[in-house]
């Protein structure tokens, strides 16, 4: 899975697939290791999306989130 | 301040119209007068009924006007009509006539159709045109495409459509911090409730999908059906079906379901339950699960490789101790072997003794007769020949002669003939010589 397609479900259901592989005691030493490096890269993957919804509620009207999308786009133009 | 009875303030200036007159006097000649029109009956669709400890109000409408009416309760008891068939949008034909309350220093005036007898005549024609848009939505398909969108569990921008003014702002808000998620949240106010209401909406959820919200928030506090009937807009429910972005209505209540709630992709009863439902993680409670989760990985990782190392050392221990093991078991039975054989050797010693013992008594036992018998037999026979022995002879006083070569000279011719002769005594022996005239020398 690339980190386009991921999302915070589709990392925290396989952090749960992980886990059960990792209990079942079935993994060899290899896809153990393998496991658990990819169970932490998710990890942190999801305490980065925590992270950004942890900053503080900011409120915007929709008005100012269009202004923020034309300008955005004004400057993507511009360069 | 009250005005003082029986005082009059002079009129509006220029003024052509009577009066002033007092509100109280005025008021109540309105009621008399609206109490003198003809009683009537009308019909139209219940909604809002409300019981007081008095009276019982409801408002009856249809498509071009609205009338408030009232009942005295005990009236309405008489009828024994039940509630739950006077509900929101049901016909009903009313008789009576137009009432005024005029009020009072203290309490509000009011108008309504003071109501006499009421009966219940069908489905109201709002409900039946809310049934006939669900069916039709329904049978385009247009109730499920919401439901079959990706709704992101920690979205990370929600745009909620609300009325600026409203209580489900602060409803939503209490319902995020609930859920510990502090994002991003863009407001899209709009009317609710009124003629502009629905094309105001439809350009909210419009807005705010195509600026990129991960999910959007309709929300209102509640209402009457009929005050609801923005939401239950054919455009804006089309609109919100086709809409890529998952829509959460929050409109009505259990009993109040709207266009929008039947083609959304989840509809909550409260604005706070809808918020709980755009962020479906309470994120401090994720937050301590996936520490959690982080250290029990790095548990598990070194687990793994420390198990696997024992394993190894286990085995590779293994050959050494197989082979110290059987000698261990070697050297004891060994141990066990030469035991065995000593404690043979001493029993069969000893049963070997036994049985000399035994055979030596049996051999002396089976030997001892015979050789008594041949030690008499030789003494009786030493005996005799101790009495044959020459030896005893001499011993006696007698002597032997004997030849040179030592034989016994037993006759005198014998004698005769030996010219020397040895004489033997028991204690020795005498050389002798015989001459021509037999004499001894």
């Amino acid at each position: 899975m690339n980190d386009e397609e991921r999302t915070y479900e589709t990392a925290t259901a396989r952090i749960e697939e992980i886990i059960r592989r990792l209990d079942s005691g079935e993994a060899g030493l290899r896809e153990t290791l393998e496991l658990c490096r990819e169970g932490r890269e998710l990890v942190e993957f999801c305490a980065a999306e925590l992270e950004a919804v942890g900053q503080g509620l900011e409120e915007l009207r929709l008005e100012e989130l269009v202004t923020r999308l034309e300008a955005g786009s004004r400057t993507a133009g511009a360069e | 301040m009250a005005v003082e009875p029986g005082t009059r303030p002079d009129g509006i200036p220029g003024s052509r119209l009577p009066g002033p007159f007092a509100v109280g006097e005025y008021a109540q000649r309105l009621r008399d007068w609206l109490r003198g029109r003809a009683r009537v009956q009308l019909f139209g669709e219940v909604w809002s009924l409300q019981t007081s400890r008095t009276k019982v109000y409801f408002e009856l409408r249809d498509a071009s006007g609205a009338m408030p009416c009232s009942m005295w309760r005990n009236e309405f008891e008489v009828l024994q009509i039940d509630r739950a068939a006077l509900a929101d949008g049901v016909e009903v034909v009313v008789a009576g006539g137009p009432d005024y309350y005029p009020g009072s220093h203290t309490s509000s005036p009011s108008f309504s159709f003071l109501v006499a007898d009421v009966r219940v005549a069908g489905e109201g024609d709002l409900l039946a045109q809310l049934d006939r848009r669900r069916k039709a939505l329904a049978a385009e398909g247009l109730l499920e495409p919401q439901k079959g969108l990706r709704r992101p569990v920690l979205p990370r921008t929600i745009g909620v459509v609300t009325g600026e003014r409203g209580k489900a702002r602060d409803d939503v808000i209490a319902g995020l911090r609930r859920r510990g998620w502090a994002g991003r949240l863009v407001w899209a106010f709009a009317p609710v409730q009124d003629r502009h209401a629905a094309p105001a909406l439809t350009r909210a959820v419009q807005d705010l999908a195509a600026g990129g919200v991960d999910v959007i928030v309709v929300a209102r506090g509640g209402g009457s059906l009929a005050d609801l009937f923005a939401f239950c807009d054919e455009t804006l429910s089309r609109t919100v079906a086709l809409l890529p972005v998952p829509v959460i209505a929050s409109v009505g209540h259990h009993t109040d379901r709207t266009l929008l709630d039947d083609v959304a992709a989840v509809s909550c009863s409260t604005p706070t339950h809808a918020a709980e439902a755009a962020v479906r993680v309470d994120c401090a409670q994720a937050r301590a699960q996936l520490l959690a989760t982080g250290r029990r990985l790095s548990v598990q990782s070194r687990r793994a490789v420390l198990e696997r190392a024992r394993g190894l050392a286990r085995l590779a221990r293994a050959p050494t101790e197989h082979v110290a093991r059987h000698r261990r078991r070697l050297h004891q039975e060994t141990r066990e072997m030469r035991a065995s054989t000593r404690r043979r050797l001493t029993d069969e010693r000893a049963l070997a003794r036994r049985h000399l013992l035994v055979l030596e008594r049996k051999a002396s036992a089976a030997t001892g007769a015979g050789v008594r018998e041949r030690a008499r037999d030789l003494d009786r026979l030493r005996l005799a020949l101790d009495a044959h022995d020459p030896e005893r002879t001499l011993d006696r006083g007698f002597a032997l002669v004997e030849d040179e070569a030592g034989e016994p000279v037993t006759a005198a011719a014998r004698a005769r003939g030996l010219g020397r002769f040895t004489v033997r005594f028991a204690d020795g022996r005498v050389r002798a010589r015989r001459d021509d005239q037999e004499r001894l020398f």
